[in-house]
């Protein structure tokens, strides 16, 4: 007998509709998700707040807010969210920066499914079913 | 001539490939420079030939500038890339890689400057071309770069290309350097005649 678990909420947040879409198409198949997208980082940090980003899915350079900033609210406010920086910018200062901020990994674009598939993995967010 | 056009979606992806591509290029200056490079929002447009110098961040125009180009081709899609190198810029430049003479700017000659020149021009063109040919699974064969001028006017270099074409995809890509004095201007530039087989690869990509 199975129970009926909960949806994992994972949150994309890019400014970009192209990237958004190509994250989104990465995500595993199989992987039991709701998902919902952000085009900047105060709707990413406004979707935190309603709960729909347990896994957040967090791009460094958009307007109004960027990615350093989220990650800076998200730790100052405690907010619920596991956040895996997924960026262009792959340059080691942005690599450091970014895990001091408390992002939990950081994933080089382009995305696609394996290089999702590995992180999910590695960090046990994805588990076997 | 067909007309070309350029929609939001295939501007968005321009964008999104040229910013992968060129994060790839300032990890490579950055590691060789030891340095920050603060990544822009790439500016992508199509624009008329004569309205080039117009693309470019109106600071630069008619700023004292140095510049190399670079032709590429591959899969019928063919462009230049050119870097516009603010001559301000190569003091810092010097004393980063540890060039002879760092402490000395008035030693820095001519011929210092134009290795300096081709050193970045080869690393930021090179990755930012291969960058965007790898998500776009074409090979781009580089052509040999050719300088386009030492200590000149932004605007009189981007005037005095003779292209073919009238209308261009730019994509304009501002670097600068955290705490130091580096500043340059990359553009990639599409034919007209390119733009379409890019467009139809690009909504390949987002369909």
């Amino acid at each position: 007998m199975t129970t009926p678990t909960k949806k994992t909420k994972v949150l994309i947040c890019d400014d970009s509709s192209f990237a958004r879409k190509q994250m989104k198409r990465a995500l595993p198949p199989e992987w039991d998700i709701d998902v919902s997208f952000a085009g900047d980082g105060l709707e990413g940090l406004e979707q935190i707040r309603q709960g729909n980003g347990e896994v957040v899915f967090l791009d460094l350079t958009m307007p109004n807010l960027d990615g350093y900033g989220v990650l800076e609210v998200i730790r100052k406010e405690d907010l619920p969210a596991m956040v895996l920086v997924v960026s262009g910018d792959i340059q080691p200062d942005a690599q450091e920066r970014v895990r001091k901020l408390g992002a939990m990994a950081f994933i080089k674009k382009p995305i696609d499914a394996d290089k999702a598939r590995t992180v999910l993995a590695e960090y046990g967010i994805l588990t076997e079913a | 001539m067909s007309s070309v056009s350029l929609n939001e979606d295939q501007r968005d992806c321009y964008q999104e490939l040229t910013n992968v591509a060129m994060g790839q290029a300032a990890d490579r200056l950055a590691r060789l420079l030891d340095a920050y490079v603060v990544l822009p929002v790439p500016k992508v447009n199509l624009i008329e030939n004569s309205e080039l110098h117009m693309a470019i961040q109106a600071a630069e125009a008619d700023a004292a500038v140095s510049a190399v180009c670079q032709g590429f081709i591959g899969a019928g899609i063919a462009g230049e890339a050119m870097l516009l190198f603010n001559d301000t810029s190569f003091a810092d430049l010097a004393t980063l890689m540890n060039y002879p003479g760092m402490n000395n700017p008035e030693a820095l000659d001519r011929e210092a400057e134009l290795e300096l020149l081709m050193d970045v021009s080869s690393l930021l063109i090179g990755a930012c071309i291969q960058g965007i040919g790898e998500q776009l699974e074409i090979h781009f064969n580089q052509g040999h770069p050719v300088v386009l001028g030492q200590h000149c006017l932004a605007s009189d270099i981007l005037k005095s290309g003779n292209h073919q074409w009238t209308k261009t995809l730019a994509i304009e890509i501002h670097y600068t350097l955290e705490h130091v004095n580096i500043d340059c201007d990359l553009l990639l530039l599409f034919t007209e005649d390119s733009v379409e087989k890019l467009n139809n690869v690009i909504d390949f990509l987002l369909d």
